[in-house]
């Protein structure tokens, strides 16, 4: 699935690369509009690329909120969010519209409720 | 039914928000609690208390029109709206009003970039437009024009430009107000003005000339609240042949005086032309003794020498910086930087990285220093920096502004670290960085909570903090919200005649007192006697 949800985003982000694996490049990231095309769960890797990786992508680099996971978890969970199978649909709803630590919330301007019900379906796809 | 503003009835609030809802659409007016708590600062060193600055509600228009009839509305109930535009203005209040009961005019979904001129080397952008989003847009149109990014660069163009904050690149480019060129503003009557050349709508440089005819007002609508900027157009750096990154570092800490004076005139004459980063990486971390000395307020250049040399002798002051241009040029103005600063015993030079352009995308995500080549990043969001780290919530920035001078930027070291001390603070990284062309902002990070009684002492070592520069003569550049109005009285020439012009405008511009009541401190005439 991570293999699929990357190549969505590539694709999504405009065609920036072929290769399944390669990295979301840092400037297709947080753009101002989501695609309503696709899956509920490819909509929400788009989302996930525009307002999220830019903290949590795979990383360690260009990825602080990985890091910072990474120092939380020491392994005992993955430090990218992509990679949880342990995520509720509610976890990731609280978070977004809570923050933590340093993160602060994101309002319905930025992330709207339907992106948010997206995203909630791209992280836990792997349940 | 959300708490109405002060001043404001439970009815006529109702009745707005209704109006409200028939400009932008019901889906676009936030007013449960749980849509107007994410407009809260969460790095408010105010978090929980009951002085906490929060919104009523907030209205999230999608064009100009829409704007104009928000203030109509606000001026029919004398409404406090608080514009923002991507509302990232962290460390400096986010998306929260300056005064509590405001309706934040949400300028989010304004995120057109309207024009790109390549051949111009310009742009005009809407409010919501973030760093990330004309980022994008120029390298998916293969423009060849960068930005200069605001650091993390999730902030927008406008809203940091408003509240005078900077980038990385170029001189022309990185002082994101002094790079503006023409803005569109809808007054607190909702007349809509254009400034610059903006004013003759056949004018065919609006995003190149900056002044028009008359009075150059633009300066009024940055850090205040004369009015609500819809457009504006900035100048953007022709990307160049090559970039070379480069560290000069020199070993003892009085070096920092003929250190600074060489890199001031070398900004000066335009040979250094990115921001130049004078950092102290001794003076980084809670090594016991660096503690110890930083917070006795008046360690000397010996102790300071000891302790560097204690440490394997590594320099003390490192300075870096970032040529622009045709390599050849970037080589000779490198080797006149050498000549230059070559005097300074025990000096050294390192090129650090160098860049020959357009990066493919591989290599713009493996750039290590983002923002020196304009390429926006979230890079500096770390909550936890090691293993079983507490995290951390919040900070503000405190900003003061010191001359290009090592002896002030040690004589600051000095003060702010015992001031840190004595609150109970570990003592903030301190740098001189060279945005300006000839000051230094020496950003010092101060830890908000979401607790009060960590706020309470937050609080205190920021007001020290601002107080004890301002009268050494180190006043801040830009301030958090919550401390606006202190900020203002450390500019009180002639009895605070500043502060009284600037509410003589807004009696004359904001009649109703409608526009961000409160920020940096001018409160409309009916709001006075309810200033914190």
């Amino acid at each position: 699935m991570k293999r699929i949800g990357v190549a969505v985003l590539l694709a999504l982000a405009g065609g920036a690369g072929t290769a399944q694996d390669a990295p979301i490049p840092a400037w297709s990231r947080t753009k101002a509009a989501v695609e309503t095309g696709g899956t509920l769960v490819e909509r929400g890797a788009a989302v996930f690329n525009n307002w999220c990786s830019a903290c949590h992508s795979h990383g360690p680099e260009n990825a602080p909120g990985t890091s910072s996971l990474q120092f939380k978890y020491q392994g005992s969970l993955p430090a990218a969010l992509e990679d949880r199978t342990d995520l509720t649909a509610d976890q990731v709803r609280f978070y977004v519209r809570n923050g933590v630590a340093m993160m602060a919330p994101f309002r319905k301007t930025e992330v709207g409720d339907a992106d948010l019900e997206a995203l909630a379906a791209y992280l836990t796809r792997r349940r | 039914m959300p708490t109405p503003p002060p001043g404001v009835s439970a009815r006529d609030f109702a009745a707005a928000l209704r109006q409200l809802e028939e400009v932008v659409g019901r889906e676009w007016v936030f007013s449960s609690d749980e849509d107007v708590a994410l407009y809260r600062d969460g790095y408010s060193p105010l978090w929980g208390e009951a002085e906490e600055r929060k919104a009523s509600a907030a209205v999230a228009p999608s064009s100009v029109e829409q704007v104009q009839g928000i203030v109509k509305i606000a001026n029919q109930h004398k409404l406090p709206l608080y514009p923002i535009s991507t509302g990232r203005n962290l460390t400096y209040g986010g998306a929260a009003p300056a005064y509590s009961g405001s309706v934040v005019v949400d300028l989010k979904r304004m995120n057109r970039v309207l024009d790109v001129s390549e051949r111009d080397k310009t742009c005009l952008v809407e409010p919501g437009v973030s760093y990330f989003d004309l980022y994008r847009h120029l390298r998916t149109n293969k423009t060849k024009l960068w930005i200069d990014t605001a650091d993390p660069g999730w902030g927008g163009l406008i809203g940091n430009a408003l509240d005078r904050g900077g980038g990385y690149t170029g001189i022309d480019y990185r002082d994101h107000f002094d790079a503006h060129c023409g803005m569109e503003v809808v007054l607190p009557t909702g007349e809509l003005v254009r400034t610059g050349m903006g004013a003759n709508p056949q004018a065919k440089t609006w995003q190149l000339f900056k002044y028009g005819l008359g009075p150059w007002v633009d300066g009024i609508f940055s850090q205040s609240n004369f009015g609500i900027v819809t457009k504006m157009g900035f100048w953007l750096m022709e990307e160049p042949q090559a970039a070379l990154q480069v560290a000069v570092t020199v070993p003892k800490r009085r070096d920092v005086v003929p250190l600074v004076d060489g890199l001031h005139s070398l900004m000066s004459a335009h040979t250094i032309p990115s921001q130049v980063n004078v950092v102290s990486p001794l003076m980084a971390g809670n090594d016991p003794e660096l503690v110890r000395l930083r917070g006795s307020g008046g360690a000397s250049d010996a102790d300071w020498d000891k302790f560097a040399a204690a440490r394997g002798g590594a320099p003390f002051w490192a300075a870096q910086f970032v040529y622009y241009g045709p390599r050849k040029v970037i080589t000779a103005q490198w080797e006149h930087t050498k000549d230059a600063l070559g005097g300074i015993a025990g000096v050294k030079f390192a090129e650090t990285a160098s860049y020959t352009f357009p990066l493919t995308d591989e290599q713009v995500e493996a750039v290590g220093d983002k923002a020196r080549l304009g390429i926006p990043s979230l890079n500096l969001f770390s909550s936890r920096s090691a293993a079983g780290a507490q995290p951390l919530e919040g900070h503000m920035d405190f900003s003061p502004m010191i001359p290009p001078h090592g002896e002030d930027l040690i004589a600051l070291t000095d003060f702010t670290g015992k001031v840190y001390a004595d609150q109970g603070f570990t003592p903030s990284f301190v740098g001189g960085l060279m945005f300006h062309p000839r000051t230094m902002i020496c950003f010092h990070a101060v830890p908000t909570f979401r607790n009060a009684a960590d706020n309470q002492r937050t609080r205190k070592l920021f007001e020290a903090l601002v107080r004890g520069c301002a009268d050494r003569g180190w006043p801040i550049y830009r301030i958090h919200p919550v401390f606006q109005q202190l900020g203002m009285q450390m500019f009180g020439f002639n009895g605070g005649a500043l502060h009284r012009l600037h509410e003589t405008l807004k009696d004359a511009i904001d009649p109703n007192g409608i526009v961000s009541p409160g920020r940096y401190d001018i409160w409309p005439k009916r709001l006075r006697g309810s200033r914190a």
